[in-house]
Order: C-alpha cells, then structure tokens, then sequence
C-alpha cells in the first residue's frame, strides 16, 4: 500500500537490474561473479563486496556464494567464504545463504550456511562456519564467534556487561560489541513475519524516475 | 513510530482493556503476530496465559535431538567441542567424560579423604557411646559429629586459610572447649597433594600462575573469571585446562489454551524444522491493522528520493521521527486493515473512550488531570468491507510490482484515485485493493498535549460461520437456513507517535 509505506528510492545509474529482478549496486565491489549465485529480487547495497574470487583450489567451476530470493544486503557488508587449513591445505569453503535473508549494514559475514528467513542486523560478525538454522535473527552490534550453530527460531545477540572491547592504537575511542548468545526464541509466526517484510522491502526499493 | 498493538483479556472478565496511558496497558496489548486463537473458546491468547509443556530437547551447540527418556534419565548432556577430548563412542559421553573427571587432582584428593574418614565414621556409628555422631534434631551440626570435626581440623592443618572459615563460633560455643576436637582416636589425615605445590593443579594463586602471566601472549590463554566461575573448585587460569561443562538444553514448546486445554502450538518433532502439526496464531484469524500518518509517509518518501539523487546513503526509516507531531495542531492518519480470511468481512471501528477523571484518581492530583494530553480522535463510525483474502494476492506479491508492466500502469492509476479522494475526505474509506481497506483518521491535538499518542480502539467484524450456533437447539434444514454470520470484537491500543517537545525553558519549569 503506497498510502502506508514510501517508497525506498534508488538512483536508476547505480543499479544493474538482471533478468530475475536481482539489484546490484555499481558501488558493490562482486568479485569472481561467475561464483556467486544470486536467486532472484535480491538487493546487493551500495558499498557491499563479495568475495566470489575466495574459491576452493583446483580447476573447473566452483559456486562460491549462493545467495536465495528476496535477500539484501546492506550497505558496506562483506561477504567472504569461511577457511581453514585440512589436513596442511588451506582451502576455502561455500558459503550458502537461502531465501529472506536480510543483513544489516557494516555487517561482515564468513558463515558456511545462513537458512532461510533470518534477520542479521547492522554491524554484526559472524564467524568462520557459523552456522545460522532458519527462522534464526541476530541482533544489531552482535560478534558471532567462529563455528556457532544458532538453532532455528532464536534471538542471538549479547546482553549489557558482555562486552569485546576493540581499540585502534591511534585513538583512545573505544567500539563494543556484544558476544552473542541465545537471548530468547522468536514467534511462531516468524516465518510469515519476515517474509512478508523481505517481500515488501523489494517492493518498496524501487527506481525514482 | 505509529504502531498498532492487540489486546489479550488473558482470561479477565474484565471487558475493557486497561486505558493507554496507566503501566498495565503494556502487559495486556501485543504485537498481532504474537497472539494465538483458541476456535473452541473464540478467543485470543498471549504467552502470558497459554500453558505451555515440552514437545521435545535438544543440544543449542551441535542440534543434536535428545530422546525425552534419555533427559529424564541422565537430566542433561555434555557438549566437548574444542576442548581436545575425544571420546570412544557418540553417546553416553558424560559417562566417558566421568573418568577424566575422576582423575583430577580435587577428585582424587575427595575420595582419598573419604576413604579415610568412612572406617572412622562407620565405627563410630556403631559405638553406643558417641550417640552425638548421630545429629539429633535442634544440635548444631557443625561440631557436634567427631567425624565432621577430624575432617575440618584435618583440613585446618593441611589447607592453610580453611580454620578462619570453619563455621565454629556460630553457637557461640569455643571451639577449644569441642568435645571432639581432642579425640585422638583419629589417626592423622595425610593429603595426596601438597599444598605448597597445589598451585600446579591450578589452585589458584602461587608462582605458577605468575610465571603463566609472564609468558602470556594472547589475553585468550587467560579463562575468563565467567568460564571458571562455573567450577566449584579453584580451577587453572589457562584457557586450555578449560573443560566441557553441562549446557542447558533447549526445547520445543507446545502451548494450550489456558481455558479449555486445546492445544494451539504443536511444533514438529524434528528439532530445526520451523513447521507445525497445530498453528492457531491470532493473525490467521483477526484482521491485521497498520497504522501510518501520510505526512510522516511522504515526508519519508522526500527523504529517499533526495538521496538517491545524490546517490547518498539509503534513508532509515528512523527518519520518519524527524516529521513528529506538534501540540496544536490536527493530522490526518490511515489505518490499513487487511483480511486473512477467505470470507469477505464488515469492519466497524469505535474509539475506547477516555476515563480521564479516572486514570487521575490514583495519583490524586488535579494536576495530573489538566496535563493529560488533550486530544481528540476521528474515525470511521460506519461498518466497512474488506474483500476476502486469496492466494492470488500473493501471486500478485510475487510479481514486480514496480516493474515497466501493465500492472505498474494500473497501480499508479489506482494511486492516483486514491488521492483525489484522499483530498475530498480525511475521514472515511480511503482506498480497497485486493484484501486490504484502508481508512482514514484524524487526530486534533491541544496545545498542552505532550507525550505519546495513544488510544484504545474496539474492532468488531461479522463474518460467515460455516458451523451452525451450538445454542440452536433446533434442527434447521439446509435449504431454509439463511447464511449464518458472527460478530468478533476485540481491542486495540493505537499508537500514533510521540509529540515533539517544545524548546521554550518556560514550560520545562512548568513540567517540574
Ligand atoms: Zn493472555
Ligand atoms: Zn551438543
Ligand atoms: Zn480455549
């Protein structure tokens, strides 16, 4: 309904629109884009790279990040597959994200599997192989340590007093970030919720003409 | 932000909510997609008065499903990621576990001084003499067993710092003048460790954990005082002498109608599915209702498209604060209700009214009286239709909406209608398309308004009933009966956002 949401305009140079109706925006950095998937009406934010180059050694094709319908990606967020070194070869790994998945800006994400319906906020890490069950949301500011599981239908996100404190040598000013951990679980009806926000989040981005 | 919350009566026979304003009104009133709907009693539900019972357990860190039985039986699991511990066998880890656990140093020293002291318990017990070894009621049983005394003066003498603790004095009793501390029946307890050493094991303190200190790299070796709070024993500062502990487990919830104990949530038995066998939620029942202030809408709308001129930063929705309410003056707003039943619905909208000189009462100040926010709402009176909800709606949903298509044309066309009309009445029906009516209100503030505005409004909608009324009695046949209808009313809390505070410093001296 136009009377009860704006529209979220964007400029018609920045973004290339596919055939499937993804957005891209010309400020994302996509590199190796022959491996990464994009399924359709997802929205890759100005600012956003994706680490498509990071794929496993050996020849032929590898899909490196897939990403499903009604996905955004916000403003500045990095997308890099996870690593490790298996048996003295250090090699990396998919990443896959599935349908309504939402990541807020500044975000960096090096999961292996992000399910369906999950909200990530803004300025949030999530670590190498984390793994991210559906229905699953996770807190603004939140630091996803390495390996995590979050189980379907939960709230992640730290709590006052469980802090990381990160400091740049040059300046005394000092970033927080939660660690997360289980907070509560999310509504039955989450599902529903978020899919209907992902679907009326594409339909309000839209090109000012 | 303008939001819309649902009333749940959580079993009250109270049939008006609680006014917006008094504390309570935030315990009853919840998002709609938080409540259930119980058909049996016609109702909604929240959390709050739903009881809930495990459907099933399982492991938030490896996901793994844990047999009902095998909770009740072992009451938990333990989780080994990281730590370095392999185990022979998938299952029953905490049984494989135990043993490294038996060979700790704290382990090993509790059986060594319970071997030591059950002989000398035992004989004791069946000696006639020392009846006080068997506390009777009313004795303090911190001296009067020999047995509890040897110990904690064997402890005294073998762990400094322990005797200052020992909870002696509390009778007011000397403790020189216990009857047991001079029996030296007790042979001398000689402990498996030495305590001088004892900081090895990570007993905390001594030059051990210096010389960890000062070979530190990385603040990560050092286990955080919330890792080692855990144990009960002082345990090492290095990180990697941490050990799995018992995590709790999560579960899956049904949930049931408080009154009449149908069940309304009953999740699938499968751990990570996100499924239900039974799902009455609130939402699939009660028509959902958005509101928006058309000012805040297009002022927002402005926002966004100047930015994506200057290809700046995408706006916030958090800009729509920045066009709040001013005290004087009159705004429209519209309220969206949309249909989730395959039913067409009537809707009739009735605003709460306000029980100004009761809401004051309590606090018992005329003061209080005169500062509440001085508003009035206008809003649609007569009953209005919502087209039923189909899944061609969301086929419709799926498709581009703002794409270069016919169907972009007729959007924009209806849009346009919508507001010639828009301009024509403030308060009425505004707009109908697919399952979605949208009205419009009006809200005229007094100059003395301030805070949040709030009201409670009743939404009744009469729908068709496919079941016949139970209190019929009579058997009424098919053809002759006439389309059975029936009305549900609920409460709503309306909230259309904050007033902006005036700058003038005189009237923050007035607030005070
Ligand atoms: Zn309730
Ligand atoms: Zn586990
Ligand atoms: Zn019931």
């Amino acid at each position: 309904m136009t009377s009860m949401e704006s529209p979220l305009y964007y400029s018609r140079q920045e973004f290339i629109e596919t055939d499937t109706g993804n957005k891209v925006s010309r400020r994302a950095t996509i590199a190796g884009p022959q491996n990464i998937i994009l399924g359709g009406k997802t929205i890759i934010s100005s600012g956003a790279i994706i680490r498509g180059d990071l794929r496993r050694s050996g020849p032929g094709h590898a899909v490196v990040i897939s990403l499903g319908r009604y996905c955004l990606i916000g403003e500045g967020c990095v997308l890099r597959p996870p690593y490790k070194t298996y048996r003295g070869a250090f090699n990396y790994y998919p990443m896959k994200i599935g349908d309504h998945v939402h990541v807020g800006a500044g975000s960096v994400i090096e999961a292996a599997t992000i399910g369906n319906w999950v909200e990530i906020g803004k300025n949030c890490v999530i670590g190498k192989f984390t793994i991210i069950k559906d229905c699953a949301r996770v807190a603004d500011n939140t630091v996803v340590p390495p390996n995590t599981v979050i189980p379907a239908m939960s709230l992640f996100g730290g709590s006052p007093g469980k802090h990381l404190y990160s400091s740049s040598s040059s300046s005394c000013s000092f970033v927080s970030f939660s660690v997360g951990h289980f907070i509560e679980d999310l509504p039955e009806t989450t599902q529903e919720v978020v899919e209907a926000e992902t679907k009326q989040y594409y339909s309000r981005f839209q090109p000012l003409s | 932000m303008a939001s819309v919350l649902y009333h749940c009566p959580c079993l009250s026979t109270s049939s008006t909510p609680p006014p917006p304003h008094l504390p309570s009104s935030k315990n009853s009133f919840h998002p709609l997609h938080r409540l259930f709907f119980c058909e049996e009693c016609d109702a909604v539900r929240c959390n709050r008065c739903v009881s809930v019972e495990v459907s099933g357990y399982y492991c938030p860190n490896c996901l793994f499903e844990v047999p009902s039985a095998s909770v009740r039986a072992e009451k938990n699991r333990w989780d080994s990621s990281e730590v370095g511990i392999t185990f022979e066998k998938p299952t029953g880890l905490a049984a494989q576990l135990q043993k490294l656990e038996d060979s700790a140093p704290d382990a090993l020293e509790f059986d060594r001084l319970k071997e030591h002291f059950e002989p000398i318990l035992r004989a004791s017990s069946l000696s006639p003499s020392s009846s006080s070894a068997l506390p009777a009621a009313g004795h303090s049983r911190h001296h009067s067993n020999p047995i509890t005394a040897a110990a904690a003066a064997a402890l005294a003498r073998d762990i400094p710092g322990v005797g200052k603790h020992t909870p002696h004095t509390r009778s007011g009793r000397p403790s020189g003048k216990d009857r047991s501390a001079n029996k030296d029946e007790i042979p001398e307890y000689k402990s498996r460790v030495d305590i001088s050493r004892a900081s090895t094991y990570g007993s905390g303190g001594g030059d051990v954990d210096v010389d960890f200190m000062r070979r530190l790299e990385s603040l990560s070796e050092v286990a955080s005082l919330e890792q080692r709070w855990m144990y009960s024993w002082s345990t090492s500062l290095e990180t990697r002498d941490l050990r799995p502990l018992r995590i709790p487990l999560h579960s899956k919830q049904s949930k049931r109608c408080p009154a009449c104990t149908h069940i309304l949530i009953k999740p699938e038995q499968k751990a990570q599915s996100v499924r239900y066998k039974i799902k009455l939620v609130a939402a699939n029942y009660l028509p959902a209702i958005t509101v928006a202030l058309p000012h805040q809408v297009e002022m927002l709308g402005h926002i966004s498209a100047e930015a994506a001129k200057r290809s700046a930063k995408a706006p916030q929705d958090d800009d729509r604060d920045r066009s709040g309410l001013q005290a004087g003056k009159t705004y429209p707003f519209h309220m969206a209700l949309t249909n989730p039943l395959y039913d067409p619905i009537q809707v009739r909208l009735s605003v709460q009214r306000m029980h100004v000189a009761a809401a004051s009462h309590g606090e018992g100040s005329a003061k209080e009286k005169t500062r509440r926010p001085p508003f009035a709402i206008s809003i649609p009176t007569a009953p209005f239709s919502i087209a039923p909800f189909a899944e061609a709606w969301e086929y419709d949903d799926d498709e581009d909406m703002f794409g270069l298509d016919d169907e972009e044309l007729e959007a924009r066309l209806s849009g346009r209608e919508k507001d010639t009309r828009a301009k024509s009445k403030t308060v009425g029906v505004l707009e109908k398309k697919a399952n979605v009516t949208v009205v419009g209100g009006e809200v005229a503030l007094g100059k003395e308004a301030h805070g949040e505005i709030k009201f409670n409004m009743l939404v009744a909608y009469t729908y068709r009933s496919d079941d016949p009324t139970p209190s019929d009695g009579h058997d009424v046949s098919p053809s002759k009966k006439a389309p059975e209808t029936k009305t549900f009313a609920f409460y709503t809390v309306v909230n259309l956002g904050m007033i902006i505070p005036k700058n003038e410093p005189r009237l923050e001296v007035d607030e005070i």
